[in-house]
Order: C-alpha cells, then sequence, then structure tokens
C-alpha cells in the first residue's frame, strides 16, 4: 500500500506541500532557536578560550570569575604564580560597561589583563594594549585601529582588533591592561575579579576556590539562563505546532479516504499494509519538512542581530524526531484507517 | 458438497436500528453449486448488500452458517477473514470504488501487493487483465478519465486478479447506461465458468436472463384484487409478524390491537393501540416492503383486510397521498 500512499500524495500535492512548507517553517524557525541558545554558549565558550586562561581563582565561598566575581586584592598573586603546577598567572579584572562609538552608545564586556597574559587575547589587527588608555577591541564594533572609543566617559586609544569576540548575546568584547580596566571599574583600587593561572595548580591555595574553563562558561552564560530557557520553551512549543501540522494533515487524509481503506480491507488488504500506508506519508511529509527547514534556517540565521550557530547534532536530530514527532501525531489518524469498517465499502457513492 | 459449493443455513442478521432490532436476513438457507451465476433479486433494503457482505467475510452474522467449499466463514477470527476475502473472494461494488488517485493499472495492482505479490509480477498480471476486459489503452488512465462501463471493467479486473473462485458483485449495473451495461452483463456472464461462482446482488431485471440461481430474498406477493376479508382475532391472536410479507391494509371493525415492534436482544416496545376505525399496515403492501411492526389482538377484535387498490377506492380522492400520510379514515 505504499504506493497507493505515494499516489495519494501526488494527487493532493497542493495539500502536502503546504503541510511541508508549513512545517518547514516552524521546523527552521526551531533550529534558529537551538542556534540562538547554543550561538550564546559558543561565543562565551570562545571568549574564554581565547583568554588562555587554564584554572580561574576566585575567593572562596563567591562566584565568578566574571558575571558573579566579588573583587578582591590579589596579594596572594607573587605566592601562587610560584606555586606547583602553576606556569603564569595574573590579575584579571572583568565587569559590564558601556563603550560610545560615535553617537552610539552600546553594552561591552569589559575584559583586564596583562599585555602578554594570561587573560589577553591574541589580536588579528596591531597589538595587545600595553598601557591604561590602550585597548583591543571586537571586530564587531566596527572600529579599526588608530581609532579612539569612549568608555566609562574615558577616551581610550584603540591599538588592536580581536576578530569576531562578543559574549552575552554579542555584546562586543573590550580588553585593556589591568591596570586600566582598575581605573574604569573600580576607580583605580588595586583589585582583581579573579587570579588567571596557566598550567594546573597542584592544589588551590587556602581561601580560593578553582574555576575551570567549563564553570567560567557557565558563569558568563549565566545572565542569560532565563533567556535561554525561555527559547527553550518556545522551541518545545514550536514542536507541538509542528506535530498538529503533521498530525492533521494525516487525520484529514486519513479521513478523506475511509472509503478505500475500507475498498482495500474488503478486498483482503492487512490492516497492517493500510496503516504503514499512511505511516509512510506522515515521514515523508516530516522528512521533506526537515530537509526544507534545515535550509531555510541557513537563510534565516543571518538575520538575526545575535549569532545563530545551530549545532550539527541538530540538524542530525532534526530528521529523527520530526519522524517521531509525525508518527506520534499520525497516530489519530492511522487508529481511524484501522478501525475502519470494511462494510462501507458497500453501497452508493 | 464440492469445492467451491456455497451452503448457507438458517443465516441471521440482525442489527439495531433507532433503538429497535432489524432482521434483513431471518433464517435464510441457500445452495449454491460451483461454477454457477446466481442473482440475489429483491427491492432495496431487502437484505441483498448484508447478504454480499456475509459471504465476503466483511459482516458476521448473528447466527447460522456459511461455507464456501471447505471454509467455515462463519468461524473464522479477523485475520482468517482478511485472508478470506484476499484468496478467496473478489467484490465489484456498486460504486466502482476505484481509488481516485491510481491508475487503472495501479487499481487493479492493488490486491496483488496486498497478497504479497512482487511489483513486476502484479504489474504483468494487471496489463493481462485489463486487456482482457478490453482496455489495453487506458490502463494509465486514472478512474476520473474513465466512462462508468470502463470503471466498472477495471473493477471486475481488480475483483478477478488473484483469481478467487467467489466473485461477488453488488448492484453492478447500478450506474450504467445501456451500451455500458451490456459489457459488464457479458464481461460477469464469463467470470461464471468452471469452478469460479458468482453471486450478484441486484434489483436490475436485465439480469436476470444471465442467471444459472435466482434467490428471490423478498418474494413478490401475487396480489390480486379481491373483496375485502373479514377476520375474528381472539384475545392475544398475532395478526401479522414483523419481517413478513403481506398484501393487506386492515382497518380495525371491533376491539384494540396492539401494534409492537421487537427490540435487539428480544423483548418488544408498544408502539400503539389501535382502537375501533383506525387502520393499519399500509405502508408494507404499499411499497413490496416486509412488515416494519407486529401486531396482536389486545381484545377479542374484528379487523377488515383490504387490498391495497380496494383500500385507495375506499379513501376516495385522496388516494395514495392520504394513504402515505395516514389522514384519517372516513367511517361512513
Amino acid at each position: 500500500m505504499l504506493m497507493a500512499a505515494l499516489r495519494d500524495m501526488q494527487w493532493r500535492k497542493r495539500r502536502f506541500v503546504i503541510a511541508v512548507l508549513s512545517t518547514a517553517i516552524i521546523f527552521a524557525m526551531t533550529l534558529v532557536l537551538t542556534g540562538l541558545a547554543n550561538g550564546f554558549r559558543v561565543e562565551a565558550a570562545k571568549t574564554v578560550d581565547a583568554l588562555g586562561v587554564d584554572v580561574f581563582l576566585v575567593k572562596a565561598g563567591a562566584s565568578g570569575p566574571f558575571v558573579g566575581a566579588t573583587p578582591f586584592a590579589p596579594v596572594d598573586l607573587g605566592r601562587i604564580a610560584a606555586s606547583p603546577g602553576v606556569i603564569a598567572a595574573a590579575p584579571i579584572v572583568y565587569a559590564g560597561g558601556t563603550v560610545t562609538v560615535g553617537d552610539a552608545t552600546r553594552n561591552a564586556d569589559l575584559f583586564g589583563a596583562p599585555e602578554r597574559g594570561p587573560g589577553m587575547p591574541a589580536v588579528s589587527e596591531g597589538r595587545p594594549p600595553s598601557t591604561p588608555d590602550e585597548v583591543a577591541v571586537s571586530s564587531t564594533i566596527g572600529r579599526h585601529v588608530g581609532d579612539d572609543v569612549e568608555i566609562a566617559s574615558r577616551t581610550l586609544h584603540i591599538v588592536g582588533i580581536v576578530e569576531n569576540s562578543t559574549a552575552l548575546a554579542n555584546l562586543p568584547n573590550i580588553f585593556l591592561t589591568t591596570e586600566g580596566a582598575q581605573q574604569l571599574v573600580y576607580g583605580g583600587q588595586p583589585l582583581v575579579a579573579s587570579i588567571g593561572l596557566r598550567g594546573t595548580p597542584a592544589e588551590v591555595p587556602a581561601g580560593y576556590r578553582a574555576v575551570d574553563r567549563d564553570g567560567a562558561i557557565a558563569d558568563l552564560l549565566r545572565p542569560l539562563k532565563v533567556a535561554v530557557n525561555s527559547i527553550t520553551i518556545v522551541a518545545v512549543m514550536l514542536w507541538i505546532v509542528a506535530a498538529l501540522v503533521v498530525g492533521s494533515v494525516i487525520y484529514l487524509s486519513a479521513l478523506e479516504r475511509l472509503r478505500d481503506f475500507a475498498v482495500f480491507k474488503a478486498i483482503g488488504v492487512p490492516t497492517r499494509n493500510i496503516a504503514a500506508g499512511l505511516a509512510l506519508q506522515a515521514i515523508v511529509v516530516a522528512l521533506l519538512a526537515a530537509l526544507v527547514g534545515a535550509v531555510l534556517s541557513l537563510a534565516l540565521g543571518p538575520l538575526f542581530p545575535m549569532q545563530v550557530i545551530v549545532p550539527t547534532y541538530a540538524f542530525v536530530a532534526l530528521p529523527v524526531i520530526a519522524v517521531v514527532i509525525g508518527l506520534m501525531a499520525s497516530a489519530t489518524g492511522l487508529r481511524r484507517a484501522v478501525a475502519v469498517d470494511p462494510a462501507i465499502a458497500f453501497g452508493g457513492p | 458438497m464440492t469445492v467451491g459449493d456455497l451452503y448457507i443455513q438458517n443465516l441471521v442478521v440482525e442489527y439495531s436500528s433507532g433503538g429497535y432490532a432489524v432482521r434483513p436476513i431471518d433464517g435464510l438457507d441457500l445452495d449454491v453449486a460451483a461454477g454457477s451465476l446466481a442473482i440475489l433479486l429483491g427491492p432495496s433494503g431487502c437484505g441483498k448488500t448484508t447478504l454480499l457482505s456475509c459471504l465476503g467475510g466483511i459482516l458476521r452474522p448473528t447466527s447460522g452458517a456459511i461455507k464456501f467449499g471447505d471454509v467455515d466463514v462463519t468461524t473464522l477470527d479477523a485475520r482468517g477473514l482478511s485472508a478470506y476475502r484476499r484468496d478467496k473472494v473478489g467484490i465489484v461494488f456498486q460504486a466502482f470504488n476505484l481509488v481516485p488517485s491510481l491508475t487503472a493499472l495501479e487499481n487493479v495492482m492493488v490486491p496483488m501487493h496486498g497478497a504479497g505479490m512482487s511489483r513486476r509480477a502484479a504489474h504483468a498480471r494487471a496489463e493481462e487483465l485489463l486487456t482482457r476486459v478490453n482496455l489495453q489503452d487506458r490502463m494509465t488512465h486514472r478512474p476520473a478519465d474513465l466512462s462508468g462501463g470502463q470503471q466498472q471493467r477495471v473493477a471486475v479486473a481488480r475483483a478477478i486478479a488473484l483469481d478467487p473462485p467467489l466473485i461477488l458483485a453488488d448492484e453492478p449495473t447500478a450506474h450504467l447506461d445501456f451500451i455500458q451495461v451490456e459489457e459488464i452483463l457479458r464481461l460477469i456472464r464469463e467470470l461464471a465458468s468452471g469452478d469460479r461462482m458468482v453471486v450478484v446482488a441486484t434489483h436490475d431485471s436485465r439480469i436476470l436472463p444471465l442467471a444459472d440461481r435466482i434467490v428471490e430474498l423478498v418474494p413478490e406477493l401475487a396480489t390480486t384484487n379481491r373483496p375485502p376479508e373479514w377476520m375474528e382475532l381472539e384475545a392475544g391472536a398475532v395478526l401479522f409478524e414483523q419481517g413478513t410479507m403481506g398484501d393487506l391494509i386492515y382497518v380495525l371493525a371491533g376491539g384494540e390491537c396492539d401494534i409492537v415492534r421487537q427490540l435487539p436482544g428480544g423483548g418488544e416496545e408498544l408502539l400503539k393501540v389501535v382502537k375501533p376505525g383506525d387502520y393499519f399496515g399500509e405502508i408494507g403492501p404499499l411499497f413490496n416492503l416486509p412488515r416494519s411492526a407486529t401486531v396482536r389482538a389486545r381484545t377479542d377484535a374484528t379487523v377488515i383486510g383490504y387490498t391495497v387498490t380496494e383500500f385507495r377506492e375506499r379513501l376516495g380522492a385522496g388516494g395514495a397521498r392520504d394513504l402515505i400520510e395516514h389522514r384519517p379514515l372516513s367511517m361512513d
């Protein structure tokens, strides 16, 4: 009955095309939302990895090393740098701030670290900042080496560009020296958000807590947790809508073909073959919708003002989930088809 | 009984309609020999299609036995019935019932796919069958592009796709003009050969000359006009039974009668108590239908039985309309 199912799809192709496109748009939106949530994580991971810090030390009992950090004086820096397993240690400053470029002011993430790190990312153009008045900025800010930017009422000179460096939903990252950041954030007091270590300390110094890169990424993502959860809820709702679209199309198809099913049964076609035909329609609709949805998501992603990075596993999982959802959604139609009375085949048109 | 003979014994089909028990088939006995063309004749509602459904393993009778060859159809389970329908029965439906999205060729291939035949073999067999019914140049046409007769020929080809020994045809000429009817009649007659039996349900008398056996499910009553009959009934006596045929319309001259209808699973419901001067039992004789209720004397009663012609005369100028609308009878 697979042939009959495919022919029926050709016969009612307009309806199935509409169903495929509708479902594809929903799948594309689901993928985009997944890409948005993943984009937050990817940009946070890129930022943390770019700092070149293996372990962040924060005060015991405090969170951090970025968003939830409690500033402290790095009085133990020398002793920690000399401890076993530590290759290098540096005072790291972090704060949220604003940057004014031309007439526009936008939020930014401010990082302070020594010129040679750890904590200072590699620049794609120019050089890292070496004085408190110099900055390296993300390329997404649209400025060049030699330009000035205004941060917290101070005018700073751009000496380096860091390629596509963002965090917290596409906010540009600004990198200063530790002193420069302390002047902006702490009014010049010698405080830090964390001590960044290269290498792995043999033991965590007393009074401190070690945060690895994953912990640092999670800390940087913390403000977005509500947004990510909301996106996840919307994505789940979209899955439900997609299931309803596929399910209703298959159910309508089943209702309109009840007489056909009755005839099939009356001439001895096994019920399982009839159900398989209808299930095939659900699978074809779901798979085609997943394919078109994947292509659409690639087109829709760049339209968003944030990074949409759809993970590869999502493209792989989409058709699988789509088929499962399509079959579940078609259960009502399948039940209707299976239960049809072959006696319907008798009687007039 | 030989292979391919059909044997029906005391077949009863009862279902509930509007809360009342209806027995379109009540105690039918029938034997049809293999290779015969049997015609089930009768008006609409007499149980022709119901009987076909039972023969085709689609409807389970309430009681009785159907044996086709060595298969006791009435004892088969759902899986067995499906296999019986596939292997033993081919059905030609009244409304053709071709799948509109499939070509003529694909429609004929459907039962073969259902039986697990390979696509190549099914294709070759379908081509052969459509050629046999003179549709070799219409194989790729969809049903909507075929005439009624051509559609019915495709349906016949589909019915014999698996070479079943029993072909059931439900009103096969119902939607055809006289030219198309001729084609289909010839085809149906050809099908009943060798061991293959064809059972046709119809009320089309044009088919009758084809038949080896005619089964009148509701015998036509040879009604002759005759004077009114007076009958005396003792209390409790039954005047007529639900489901029987009769040619008289009754007027109650004295006493009282109950009109009762059978309920599903036994029991009965009192529909009306007839009083002197009232008349009843008019629809059955008028439309040649079985009685829809039983009439029993509540007290000692006197009834007068009229033929339809006599009764119309009794009604006067209003005639049939007054009768159908059950207008009160003038007792002059």
